[in-house]
């Protein structure tokens, strides 16, 4: 009961600060000297008409806080708008999200796999030449930009012709049999993977073995070793246990970049999914979209967060004391 | 210590050493961009012509006959389509993914650029240059089976174009006067267009695509908000019904286009087969021009148009790789200086232009200083890599109506200077030039932050300007305060632009030619003062072009367009830079190309086969 209380005063808050995220972002988009209609401007063979006509239906015409208002509502009333060309804004991100959503949790999920199994076999085996080795691996992984990284195996790819040139999909994908299709999809992801796995693997690897690290120094592990429990027990039912508090809180944020936090990557390699729309819809100041992604951003962050704090309270009985 | 430093020294040696000898590896030196022009002297494309069989009027292809099968993959820059439905498109990749499903009644012949017979059979223009007569093809059918006939075209010009439904600036272009042309049908098989006047752009509207009726009429009665999504990018594939050669497949957004033949396409080979030889067309859609070019390398498309700068090394990749090159000539784009020639007032009572600057830029003799300063032969070497040639006049150099009498000329710093003595102005000790006022010459140069190869030319003419002593401020700045400063608010001094013309028809050039044009950029004056303070020659350029439009025969018109020319090559209200030269390559295996500087490299899709 206490917990469902907390949940709905956490989403009620949430409110005030998702307008607040709208209108800033609003704002700044519609400020920015970016004018939608400057192409058109510039088009010898397109009549003034015309370009009244476009300021018209793109609402550019009316007061920046008219067409926030305007935006709102229709916001509120769950319809997206439509793109600066007519196309309805909720069906290009349907078609997008999946496919981001299949990488980024691809990714997820196989950086937890080994990232948090690599923190606490380095955390144990402190100081060993195994963990030297991990910390210079996670060194590199942290220490590449993920765009050059991601650069450098386009290049590997065009050399060796091992992997595709980016995409998701083969031209003849539509004739595959099904597991030609999932063969064909698992293909096009490996480097993309690769990439965005290294550099989150090294993060999260060093997150876990930094915890486990504090965790393994204190009095109450001391403690638990000093009255003769097995080292298995000692590390794997005290230790750990309080050591995953910090990386519950990570999960939240990994929550949050689901949907965006791909976005250079899937911009080197061709990706179809939001990071392309989104970038060409900045540079294009199409409104409805890029507010969409802002919103459908904000939004994750919150739900992430939301999520992180439930998890906390299940699992960490003094929050929920103190609550 | 020491020998760790020897040893460290020795490393960069060595790293340079490998370097450099990369570097002397990739990029083989060019001795001049004739040696890429003179490549592959053009086969001369066998026209298609008329033949009847069993009844039906097909259009037979003179190439030599192919082999059926295969695909040709090719690719898009940017989103890919926005919408399949021509009358709604609005971006360059959208009317081409419509252009090749839904072919007009009439095309362009790629090497002379006349109107040629395409969906229809023949065409007639009456003497007195109001009556188009156009007689379609018998017994040729839409993709699903049903007859093309003149109720089609009817319908696609009275109901759709002239009632406003879809992108309506063909409709725009197309008012005389505020009159739209008429369109009536004489049977089954004969239209009849009429113009309010003699208007000789309307030939070149006829290659609109024409729309299946039993299909679109449906649409147009739901309202025009309807057809702005109708056949947009999430239409099942199975609802197309098509005339061009290639209908869609499949869509997945975001990554490709792949069209299928169309089995009733009206064009057949010389041993009376259906075209096209091809079973697929696929597009790949890629994010930028360096993705295409890894995507071409790695063999995951056939064709791909070449930057300036990659030319070169593609050049020494040729002999022993699977692509030809192939060179189609200038671009369409011009690359132009522009002064400022505006001397009026704002609404607040202030010059656009400060008075003292506006004195040197309406002086002739000033724009004559500028054109010869500016040295083009090297920014072509320098900027474009060689790739590209030197441009005196607005129309683009594979222009039909090009002037050739325009004589090309070389930088002449004396003779600037020359000029710039007559009007007063004189250089100091330093070598800084003053008016004859004793006002120092200095002003602003714009172009637009971000392209990278207007940047250069604005350094190189800064370069070129200051010796003849004149200051120049170089400011690239972003490109919507750029056009902003162009068409509102008129402050600008010089500025360094592009425009895309079209090499068949000048008359779409007026919006920047005439006096009250809305891009007439060098003198603009707002709706308002209409045509006020007009000057000289712009009042012939003004009467030029209206009598341009009027005319209808290819020799008058080719009269007032050579006129302006060379009115714009005197007066110099904007000095003409470069053209980019073309440069494309595609897989060897492709067979009946025929290279076009008008129309491309594969305009004739349907012709195009893989050897075995």
């Amino acid at each position: 009961m206490e917990t469902l209380k907390y949940i709905i005063k956490r989403i009620i808050q949430t409110i005030p600060l998702l307008i607040m995220v709208s209108v800033i972002s609003f704002f700044v988009i519609r400020i920015s000297p970016v004018d939608p209609l400057a192409e058109l401007k510039l088009n010898p063979s397109v009549s003034p008409e015309t370009v009244e006509k476009e300021r018209q239906r793109l609402g550019l015409d009316k007061p920046i806080i008219v067409q926030y208002g305007k935006w709102a509502i229709s916001f509120v009333q769950g319809d997206l708008g439509v793109t600066s060309t007519g196309e309805k804004v909720s069906q290009k991100l349907k078609e997008r999200i999946p496919n981001t959503l299949l990488l980024t949790t691809l990714v997820i999920l196989l950086t937890w796999l080994v990232g948090v199994p690599l923190g606490i076999i380095a955390a144990v085996n402190w100081k060993s030449s195994f963990d030297r080795f991990l910390t210079v691996l996670t060194s590199i992984g942290m220490a590449i930009p993920s765009f050059f990284f991601a650069v450098l195996l386009l290049l590997f790819a065009v050399k060796t012709g091992w992997f595709p040139i980016g995409g998701l999909t083969s031209p003849n994908f539509a004739e595959m049999t099904f597991w030609g299709k999932v063969f064909d999809v698992a293909y096009h992801l490996v480097l993309p993977v690769i990439v965005l796995f290294t550099i989150s693997l090294a993060g999260l690897q060093r997150q876990m073995r930094a915890n486990m690290l504090d965790v393994l120094d204190s009095d109450y592990v001391k403690f638990a070793r000093a009255k003769g429990l097995s080292e298995f027990t000692v590390v794997y039912k005290h230790a750990l246990r309080n050591a995953v508090n910090p990386m519950i809180t990570l999960l939240g944020f990994e929550f949050a970049g689901l949907l965006s936090g791909a976005a250079l990557t899937e911009y080197v390699f061709q990706y179809p999914g939001l990071g392309r729309l989104i970038l060409e819809a900045v540079l294009k100041s199409d409104i409805n979209l890029v507010m969409a992604s802002l919103m459908m951003g904000a939004f994750m962050l919150v739900l992430g967060n939301l999520i992180a704090d439930i998890l906390l309270i299940i699992t960490d009985p003094r929050i929920r004391v103190k609550s | 210590m020491i020998r760790r430093g020897f040893r460290v020294l020795f490393v960069v040696i060595f790293v340079a050493l490998v370097l450099k000898g990369c570097l002397v590896k990739d990029v083989p030196q060019i001795q001049s961009s004739t040696q890429i022009y003179q490549e592959r002297q053009a086969k001369i494309y066998p026209i298609p012509e008329n033949i009847t069989l069993n009844g039906i009027d097909y259009l037979q292809s003179q190439a030599p006959v192919g082999i059926f099968g295969g695909e040709l993959i090719t690719s898009t820059i940017g989103e890919g389509p926005k919408t399949f439905n021509p009358f709604n498109s609005k971006d360059n990749t959208s009317s081409t993914m419509a252009g090749i499903m839904y072919d007009g009644l009439l095309t362009t012949d790629p090497i002379s650029g006349k109107p040629i017979p395409k969906l229809a059979k023949s065409y007639e223009i009456s003497p007195n240059g109001v009556d188009y007569i156009i007689k379609l093809r018998k017994g040729i059918k839409w993709s699903d089976g049903k007859l093309i006939t003149a109720d089609d075209v009817v319908f696609t010009w009275q109901d759709i174009i002239f009632a406003g439904f879809g992108d309506t600036s063909i409709r725009d272009s197309l008012a005389i006067d505020g009159q739209l042309p008429s369109v009536e049908k004489l049977d089954n098989y004969t239209v009849k267009f009429t113009t309010p006047k003699p208007y000789a752009p309307f030939i070149r509207m006829l290659s609109t695509p024409i729309a299946p009726k039993h299909v679109f009429y449906p649409a147009i009665k739901k309202g025009s908000s309807y057809f702005d999504s109708f056949l947009s990018t999430n239409t099942n594939p199975e609802d197309f019904v098509v005339s061009g050669a290639f209908k869609l497949k499949e869509y997945v957004p975001a990554q490709r286009v792949v069209f299928e033949k169309n089995p009733n396409y009206y064009e057949i080979n010389k041993n009376g087969d259906k075209l096209p030889y091809l079973d697929r067309l696929i597009y790949l859609i890629v994010g930028d021009l360096n993705n295409e070019v890894l995507k071409f390398e790695a063999k995951e498309i056939d064709i791909i148009s070449l930057q300036g700068s990659k030319v070169a090394r593609y050049k020494s990749l040729e002999p022993h790789s699977d692509f030809d090159l192939y060179n189609l000539g200038p671009t369409t784009g011009t690359m132009y200086l522009s002064l400022n020639l505006n001397d009026r007032k704002n609404d607040k009572g202030s010059y656009y232009v400060n008075p003292v600057k506006q004195k040197w830029f309406q002086d002739l003799n000033f724009r004559k200083a500028v054109d010869l300063a500016v040295d083009r032969k090297n920014m072509v070497f320098n900027i474009a890599n060689g790739i590209a040639a030197p441009l005196f006049t607005p129309e683009s150099l594979n222009s039909i109506y090009l002037n050739k009498e325009l004589k090309p000329y070389d930088k002449n710093i004396e003779k600037a200077r020359e000029y710039l003595t007559q009007s007063g102005f004189y250089n100091d000790k330093s070598g800084k030039l003053f008016d004859k006022k004793g006002n120092r010459v200095e002003f602003d140069l714009y172009t637009n932050a971000g392209n990278t190869e207007r940047e250069a030319i604005g350094v190189m003419v800064k370069q070129d300007l200051e010796e003849l002593g004149m200051k120049v401020n170089f400011k690239p700045i972003e490109f919507n305060s750029l056009v902003n400063k162009l068409v509102s608010t008129f402050d600008w001094d010089m500025v360094i632009m592009g425009l895309t013309g079209s090499p068949l028809e000048p008359n779409g050039g007026k919006n920047v030619w005439l006096s009250d044009g809305r891009l007439h950029m060098f003198n603009m004056r707002t709706p308002q003062e209409g045509k006020i303070n007009i000057l000289p020659w712009e009042k012939e350029l003004d009467e030029m072009f209206t009598k341009g439009a009027l005319a209808t025969k290819f020799e008058d018109r080719k009269k007032y367009y050579d006129r302006y020319q060379e009115i714009i090559y005197n007066q110099k209200p904007m000095i003409y830079i470069y053209s980019p030269v073309i440069i494309m390559a595609i897989r060897d295996k492709f067979k009946n190309i025929y290279p076009s500087s008008l129309s491309g490299l594969t305009y004739n899709i349907e012709e195009i086969y893989i050897r075995e």
